[in-house]
């Protein structure tokens, strides 16, 4: 259906951010809205982004350091929407992101489960170190910073297992990476000097500095500060120095951030902030514990090192709760309002991009567009045959009418074989023509599949995406773009 | 030879030098063109205005971001008082443009190549195109007679190709130069295929498209009427401006009257290479005529129809 009006609608959203330390979630309201003038092809976009309730902060329920309680969040989650005074199934959209130790894949099958009742049919569980930055990032005002500067800022999430690093320029993220420290990956006595706890990754620091600490040990003021200020050392690492030395790769849970850009600012957000951007010192051992972990002296450290490495540390927006915000309002696109799709085919989930042809380089031939997209889709189908699968692309060769006609004949030739097992044709195209290579498609299968075809969502090889059903009278779909990297995959 | 300083200081010369030419009075030896000018074949390159030439930005990516977002002439420096004589050129290049895209016609050999048979309206010159409004949508007694005949045709060959029998196509396109003849010719060849074959595919039956010459947006009023048809596209050339000159506007009508008011109409504008591409508005209309057919109206009613 069409519609050109300057209608607006309003959208609930969800963010539930389940991390090692700390669960949380927020409700938020999205108002999507044409921005354009009203004899202009109309452009959706989100124009307001208001949270309605922020959670308390509680510790996630995890036992002996593996597994999720799902029991014990789910008993959280009911508590936060009746506080909201929300029911369940106001909510149209939103993330609930899984994150840093947790994300184990035997917590998030659990988590599923748990959560499912308290997310609304649009909501994406999914965990992934990158898909975290970036949401950090966003939440935590770094992204507007670099839109606002023309600059690249880098934010760093800070929690209890690991260091999200997400870049942005120009509002849109540029790089992301993931380092494995933070503040609850040794754990004391709370205000006291025993420690109870040692992670993995922190062993390695111990290791790399020559303490020798066990569980059970009691911990000077000096260690920890020294422990501290090498995790903050190794952030610091990461954001000036490119080329990470041997812990750092150690601990690098994805590759290293690329050298080909310059960061202008840092921002830190996650609870470790909390101490980034007070005036706190570590004077006392006891406000050093005072909540069980290194966290506020790991703040202390990180505000040191960068200080002296000569990096201005810009103030965030959101700190402790920068990712659960980010995951709430900011997890939804909105795709171009120029699109074709079969409405009864949505939503989608989990739908598996892939990105057969080179950049900057798409063919114009129909047969090499055919065999380009089949053996890539035929791959990746013959390995695990009930996979959604979906071509993203940059644009037809030319945004011309011969061009987009030759696209659609090769995308639905290359696709014959997929289509025979599964019906549905998914198209991701970047450039403003979603509607004419729908139209296009549609003609070339003579009507006979069913068809996705959005435009304007950038969405890159290996993400997975969620298209929902249409939304401002069928103009536009909401699509969240995702990542699903449970473990240390992609390195 | 006299040595220019930059390819700017050659091209101002050689253009000045080649007026002379053509009334006798260049110099001689000033004659040739070397190799590198800006001036090939007759062909003049015109200085770039899409990127930031500033030379002290404090935030270079930050002019460049807004020069995305709008073709207005920003972040190019000046000179002194005046703007650079690079930007004053282009400046003017561009008027020129938009002054060529108002008083030239459409071309014979484009509509040739296009199958478009031209109507002609009551102005039968530019000039009178442009100094009675009126006239441009009105069609000449010749123009309804070509008009009527072309529908005729139309409903033989439908009948040749679906073997049932119509008295009048549902939708009928009219291309009219209006204020831009070149929006005509970068636009046309790119909106009618995915136009005509997406509507055609919709099961919906299109007239041929034929050409309104100095023709106006309520042309397709009368068109309307004359041929009783349900849906008149009127795609015609926008009035120019220094950004572009070959923007076209799609106008819809729904079964036009004698009262048929400005609200009536639908309307999407900058169809073109730099705003809506023409190739996606086509597929666009396919819809929005689809919509105008179902609630059997345009204009304001159809957005309170859809709301």
């Amino acid at each position: 259906m069409f519609i050109i009006s300057s209608a607006e609608q309003k959208l609930i959203s969800v963010g539930i951010d389940i991390g090692t330390t700390t669960t949380q979630l927020v409700l938020s309201r999205l108002t999507v809205r044409n921005s354009a003038p009203a004899s202009v092809i109309p452009h959706m976009e989100i124009s307001e982004r208001e949270v309605l309730y922020r959670s308390n902060i509680h510790f996630t329920p995890i036992d002996d350091h593996l597994l999720i309680d799902a029991d014990e969040i789910a008993k959280i989650l009911e508590e936060e929407y009746r506080q909201a005074g929300m029911n369940p199934w106001d909510v149209e959209t939103g993330a609930v992101i899984i994150t840093g130790e947790t994300a184990k894949k035997e917590n998030a099958a659990n988590i599923l489960e748990a959560v499912s009742e308290y997310a609304g049919d649009f909501v994406v569980a999914t965990a992934g170190v990158n898909l975290e930055s970036i949401l950090a990032g966003r939440g935590s005002g770094a992204s507007a910073y670099s839109e606002e500067h023309h600059k690249a800022f880098a934010n760093i999430d800070i929690g209890g297992g690991t260091a999200n690093i997400g870049v942005f320029n120009g509002g849109r993220v540029i790089d992301a990476a993931c380092i494995n420290v933070g503040g609850h990956l040794v754990e004391l006595e709370k205000g006291g000097d025993t420690v109870t706890y040692i992670a993995e990754p922190a062993q390695r620091v111990l290791n790399d500095l020559g303490i020798e600490l066990m569980i059970g040990d009691k911990a000077t003021q000096k260690q920890l500060i020294r422990i501290a200020e090498r995790m903050a050392e190794l952030c610091v690492e990461s954001i000036v120095n490119r080329h990470p030395g041997e812990l750092l790769d150690e601990l690098l849970m994805t590759p290293a951030l690329k050298d080909d850009y310059e960061v202008y600012q840092v921002v830190i957000s996650g609870g470790v902030a909390d101490y980034v951007y007070s005036d706190y010192e570590p004077v006392a051992l006891s406000t050093m514990t005072q909540y069980g972990d290194i966290g506020p002296v790991l703040g202390w450290a990180i505000r040191k090192k960068f200080a002296e490495a000569g990096v201005t540390l810009a103030k965030p927006l959101e700190t402790i709760r920068a990712t659960v915000i980010g995951a709430g309002i900011h997890s939804m696109n909105i795709s171009g309002s120029t699109i074709h799709v079969n409405e009864q085919t949505l939503p989608l989930k989990n739908v598996q991009v892939l990105s057969p042809f080179p950049k900057d380089e798409m063919p114009r031939d129909i047969d090499v567009i055919a065999e380009m997209v089949s053996d890539t889709v035929d791959r990746i189908h013959s390995e695990d045959p009930d996979k959604i699968l979906g071509i993203a692309l940059e644009g037809p060769a030319e945004v011309t009418y011969n061009c987009i006609r030759d696209l659609a004949e090769g995308l639905y030739k290359g696709m014959r074989n997929y289509l025979r097992y599964r019906g549905v044709l998914i198209v991701i195209v970047g450039a403003d023509c979603g509607k004419a290579l729908g139209q296009c498609l549609d003609i070339v299968s003579d009507h006979h599949i069913e068809l996705v075809c959005v435009d304007q969502i950038d969405v890159d090889e290996g993400d997975y995406i969620d298209i929902g059903s249409p939304i401002m009278g069928g103009r536009v779909v909401p699509v969240v773009v995702k990542t699903l990297v449970f473990e240390k995959g992609n390195k | 030879m006299a040595n220019y300083q930059n390819d700017m200081e050659r091209m101002i010369v050689e253009s000045v030098l080649a007026e002379l030419r053509k009334s006798g009075a260049a110099p001689a030896a000033y004659g040739n063109t070397t190799a590198g000018s800006v001036i090939e074949d007759g062909v003049i390159n015109l200085p770039d205005v899409d990127h930031p030439t500033l030379t002290n930005a404090k935030n270079y990516a930050a002019v460049e971001a807004m020069k995305q977002v709008t073709t207005a002439r920003i972040g190019l420096g000046r000179c002194g008082t005046r703007q650079r004589t690079d930007t004053w050129l282009r400046f003017q290049a561009d008027h020129a443009a938009a002054m060529d895209a108002v008083f030239l016609d459409v071309s014979d050999d484009f509509l040739k190549k296009n199958n478009l048979e031209t109507i002609t309206t009551r102005a039968t010159t530019k000039d009178d195109f442009l100094r009675e409004p009126n006239w441009g949508t009105q069609l000449s007694e010749e123009g309804v007679k070509k008009l009527h005949e072309i529908c005729k045709q139309d409903t033989q060959i439908h009948e040749q190709r679906f073997h049932s029998t119509i008295t009048k196509v549902q939708v009928q396109i009219i291309i009219s130069d209006g204020l831009s003849s070149r929006a005509i010719e970068a636009n046309i060849p790119e909106i009618l295929p995915p136009l005509v074959q997406g509507l055609e595919a919709a099961g919906v039956t299109v007239g041929t498209p034929v050409f309104v010459k100095n023709g106006r947006v309520r042309v397709m009023d009368q068109v309307g009427m004359e041929l009783g048809c349900d849906v008149v596209l009127n795609l015609i050339g926008e009035r120019p401006g220094l950004g572009t000159a070959s923007s076209m506007s799609a106008y819809l009508i729904y079964r036009p009257t004698k009262d048929t008011v400005e609200a009536d109409r639908t309307l999407i504008s900058n169809i073109y290479a730099g705003g809506t591409p023409p190739v996606e508005a086509g597929a666009q209309l396919v819809d929005l005529i689809q919509d105008i057919l179902k609630y059997q109206c345009t204009g304001v009613k159809l957005n309170e129809a859809t709301k």
